[in-house]
């Protein structure tokens, strides 16, 4: 595929100088990451880390998912119009705030439906970071100059990392569903149809660290805290 | 423009001229003919000029001006004919030279406007020469020019042809890239059908696989459908067994009943039997009827007899009454004695457990129940003061922890004053040493001075005394020697004594120290590592009790509390529906299903019915059956345990008159009773020497028969 793309760029490059120009000047620019799109990065890995979650830990049944194609491999997204609705609330929300920096960690929390016992959380760590100084005087606003290649690259390793945790995380034999839990500075307003909740802590827990990945502007860490059984 | 300007060049040039014809009046007064000529001459020169002027040519000027010598020469030729006179001749002469003059004069202006028209035809050639290169140059511009649009309508015509081709090409790639589309989309074609049909091959396998599940499913529902019905039939069975063991029971009862009418029956034998007596007595009666006082008395005493029987049956009912009293008064009673086993066993557990309870009092060290009581309240009181202390103690905690962090601080600032101090003591030490050594060197140098004196004082005594003799100097000289040098010795010695032995002190006395600080330093790290410890508790300690600095804030309708609520809402609607078969069940089968129920009791009354029925016909034939046997073959079989058969022949003369059998795996066999004994011989001729009981009760029936008639006829007799 990558071949056919290369040589497709080729057979047009060689015909249509113009467009080739336009090409260059396009990728020059490709470099700088706004703040934007730094949380809007965040949120598409943040929907689809999610979603692999949901997927992975069976908490909803497999055919309600669709596999898509995404940072080279290939992710299930659920269809169940719910939970689209859920994510696509709670991630634009969640990108305003991440352009104010006002979150430093979202927690999709798996608990038992029957007594609301937390099973796992998975805690994604927002932390900010300066990006590129020189650029940013030269843009007048921060930006990043990482490439959004080697960004998807991380972001990659990382997923693949959340697909293998169905081998040690234990097995959930009751009906489960989940939460996402933000948690936002106290100065944050709490805006329409959302609510405080109580921060959640798990008995005997585990926890395994995943790889970091890093826009340049923001770096986000995932973590999973299980319920050991002994 | 061009000719313009050559006329105004022209002008230009021949402005000299002009010049030079106006400014001839003085030699137009010199002579008439001359002037004449010069007129004319100037009439042609000025109508050359104005012939020049006009048409513009040069040449017939020219020759104009070329033309006046020769009118000049013929004018001369003329005037040579006439002879002159004197005055003339000096007047000619004159005139002569003058004309001489005006013709050197002229032939000068000739030679100057020779020189001059040749300084014009050179300017003229000049100007010419540069029109020509100048027309060449244009002409080789022309070419040049001409060149070039060839060589641009070459390179257009280039143009054009790379145009062409380019536009060949152009319509070559696109047919190409046509094609290749077409390919493209022939393929994408293929691609889709092959879609389609792996769409349909799906499909196929999908209906296939529904048709299987179908059939599965249909499958499961006959199954479940089977079940069901084994369910319904196991129903059936279960209350066909349930039936049965009522009919089993029923049969009991019925056997039991049987019994009962059994005994009964042989009470009515029983009751046959003394009839018979009463008949044998009524024959011996009638038989002594014939002394009638006898009889009479003996009526008299069958009357109180009678009587007798009859206060006995009337006391009788009277005791059965008083039983069915008493019984009615036992079934009373048996409830209340239950109650009264109920409350004693009650009793005695509420006892043990007040002994219990008494017990753990008396171990808390309450003896009555207000010490109980009050130990109870002494031990919430003690909680609630507990709880006090718990959070003064976390208050106190507090307060340790900044007093630990306060103190540590005060810590390090002394470790760090405790090494300042540290330097500055060794490093007084060291002066000291130095000083110390500096005190013994000073000491010895003293020591080596005040010897040094003595030994001067002594020279001086020896010198004061010795100057006597030279060879008693010499010898004190060698003596005096010798003393220094053990003077040298000595010191030597002693100074290494006291090096050695101060150097071994002070290195003992340092290690002491040495090891003395590193214990210090080793507790000291040691209380360090302690703190830090019980810092880092106090920590996590006041992380746990410190405010979060972030809010946790999530959607209000996330996916738990849907799934939560739903949940909930199956649960309330499944305890409805437990409520409401519980209540269903409490009121019964009438709510249940009515007409289920109504058909299985119909059913049970039918099978009842029949039950009855059969149990009717079956007593009724049993009892048929038995009357025939008895009747044809003369003995009575009753069944009197498991494989026990008691037989009694119909003419037997008592009820005891019975004979036993039991049945055996090979046969029946005869048990020995009292009666049997009395058979000896039927017994020892038919069962032991015939082996047949047939034949031996036949022999029976028959003797016992002969014997009645027996005494039947010797009754008539």
């Amino acid at each position: 595929m990558c071949m056919y793309s290369l040589l497709s760029y080729y057979f047009v490059s060689s015909f249509i100088p113009l467009n080739n120009y336009f090409k260059m000047s396009q990728q020059q620019t490709k470099n700088s990451i706004t703040l934007r799109g730094s949380a809007q990065i965040i949120c598409e890995y943040l929907k689809y880390a999610i979603n692999s979650v949901l997927f992975q830990r069976g908490l909803y049944p497999p055919e309600t998912f669709k596999a898509e194609q995404q940072y080279g491999i290939t992710l299930l997204i659920s269809e169940d119009a719910q939970i689209k609705s859920f994510l696509t609330n709670l991630l634009t929300q969640s990108e305003e705030w991440i352009v104010k920096k006002k979150v430093s960690k979202l927690s999709l929390i798996i608990l038992n439906v029957a007594n609301k016992e937390v099973l796992e959380c998975w805690d994604f760590n927002v932390q900010y970071e300066d990006g590129d100084a020189a650029l940013s005087k030269e843009k007048n606003e921060t930006v990043s100059s990482k490439e959004l290649k080697k960004i998807q690259q991380e972001i990659r390793d990382v997923m693949l990392q959340v697909a293998a945790t169905i081998s040690y995380l234990p097995f959930l034999d009751c009906r489960c569903s989940f939460d996402v839990l933000v948690h936002a500075k106290t100065d944050c307003d709490v805006p329409e149809k959302w609510a405080e909740a109580e921060p959640v802590a798990i008995q005997n827990a585990q926890n395994v660290q995943f790889k970091a990945f890093s826009t340049g502007l923001n770096k986000v860490e995932t973590v999973v805290s299980y319920k050991l059984i002994d | 423009m061009a000719k313009e300007g050559d006329m105004s060049l022209y002008q230009d040039v021949l402005e000299p001229f002009r010049r030079v014809i106006n400014t001839d009046p003085p030699k137009e007064k010199l002579s008439a003919s001359a002037k004449m000529n010069f007129t004319d001459s100037n009439q042609s020169i000025k109508e050359g000029l104005s012939n020049l002027l006009s048409i513009g040519k040069r040449k017939s000027s020219l020759s104009m001006v070329d033309a006046t010598p020769d009118k000049r020469q013929r004018t001369e030729s003329c005037s040579a004919s006439v002879p002159p006179s004197p005055w003339e001749a000096k007047r000619m002469k004159i005139d002569l030279i003058a004309a001489k003059a005006q013709i050197t004069k002229l032939e000068a202006r000739v030679n100057h406007q020779h020189t001059i028209r040749k300084e014009m035809q050179i300017l003229f050639e000049e100007e010419k020469a540069s029109l020509t290169e100048q027309h060449k140059r244009d002409e080789r511009a022309l070419s040049d020019m001409e060149d070039r649009l060839n060589i641009i309508r070459r390179r257009e015509q280039e143009i054009k042809d790379e145009l062409s081709e380019s536009i060949k090409e152009h319509r070559e790639y696109k047919t190409k890239w046509e094609g290749e589309k077409s390919e493209l989309q022939k393929q994408i074609a293929e691609l889709k059908d092959k879609l389609l049909e792996a769409n349909v091959s799906n499909k196929d396998q999908i209906s296939e696989m529904k048709k299987d599940m179908d059939e599965l499913l249909q499958a499961l529902e006959g199954a479940q459908s089977e079940v069901e019905m084994l369910k319904k039939e196991l129903a059936k069975q279960t209350s066909r067994a349930e039936q049965c063991t009522a009919l089993r029971t029923k049969l009991e009862k019925q056997t039991f009943e049987l019994q009962q009418v059994t005994s009964k029956l042989k009470e009515i034998q029983y009751e046959k039997d003394s009839y018979k007596d009463w008949q044998q007595q009524a024959k011996t009666a009638q038989k002594r009827l014939t002394n009638m006082a006898e009889l009479e008395k003996e009526v008299a005493r069958l009357r109180a007899t009678e009587r007798s029987l009859r206060d006995s049956i009337c006391n009788k009912l009277l005791l059965e009454e008083q039983v069915h009293q008493l019984t009615a008064r036992l079934e009373a009673l048996q409830p209340a004695q239950q109650e009264l086993h109920e409350a004693k066993v009650k009793l005695a557990s509420l006892e043990s457990s007040l002994a219990e309870w008494k017990a753990a009092a008396r171990a808390h060290g309450a003896d009555s129940a207000r010490a109980l009581a009050a130990a109870l309240d002494h031990a919430l009181t003690n909680q609630l003061t507990a709880v006090a202390g718990h959070s003064q103690a976390q208050s106190q905690l507090a307060a340790v922890t900044e007093e630990t962090a306060t103190l540590k601080y005060e810590r390090d600032k002394a470790t760090t004053k405790l090494n300042d101090l540290q330097t500055v003591r060794k490093s007084q030490e060291s002066l000291i040493h130095r000083l110390q050594k500096r005190l013994l060197l000073v000491t010895r140098e003293r020591d080596s001075y005040r010897q040094q004196l003595d030994c001067y004082e002594k020279e001086l005594t020896v010198t004061l005394t010795g100057e006597g003799g030279a060879a008693g100097s010499a010898a004190l000289l060698a003596a005096r020697v010798e003393q220094l040098e053990r003077a040298l010795q000595g010191y030597r010695d002693l100074l290494a004594m006291q090096d050695q032995n101060s150097h071994a002190t002070v290195v003992e006395a340092l290690r002491a120290d040495v090891s003395k600080w590193r214990d210090a330093a080793e507790a000291a790290r040691r209380d360090t590592a302690k703190l830090r410890a019980q810092r880092d508790n106090l920590q996590g300690q006041i992380e746990r009790l410190s405010v979060p600095t972030t809010k946790v804030i999530h959607l209000a309708d996330n996916p738990a509390a849907l799934a939560h609520k739903q949940v909930q809402g199956d649960l309330e609607a499944a305890n409805e529906e437990i409520k409401k078969l519980k209540a269903a069940l409490r009121e019964g089968g009438s709510g249940g299903c009515p007409d289920e129920l109504l058909q299985i009791k119909q059913q049970l009354e039918n099978s009842q019915i029949k039950l009855q029925r059969m149990k009717e016909e079956f007593t009724s034939s049993a009892q048929e059956y038995r009357d025939v046997c008895y009747m044809l073959l003369g003995y009575k079989v009753d069944r009197t345990g498991h494989k026990n058969y008691r037989i009694s022949n119909m003419y037997a003369e008592s009820a005891e008159e019975y004979l036993t059998f039991t049945l055996c795996d090979d046969g029946i066999e005869m048990v020995h009773t009292d009666y049997s004994a009395t058979l000896e011989e039927l017994v020892e001729l038919h069962l032991h020497h015939h082996r047949s009981i047939p034949l031996f009760l036949s022999a029976l029936t028959m003797e016992l028969f002969t014997r009645t008639t027996m005494q039947q006829d010797s009754d008539e007799g």
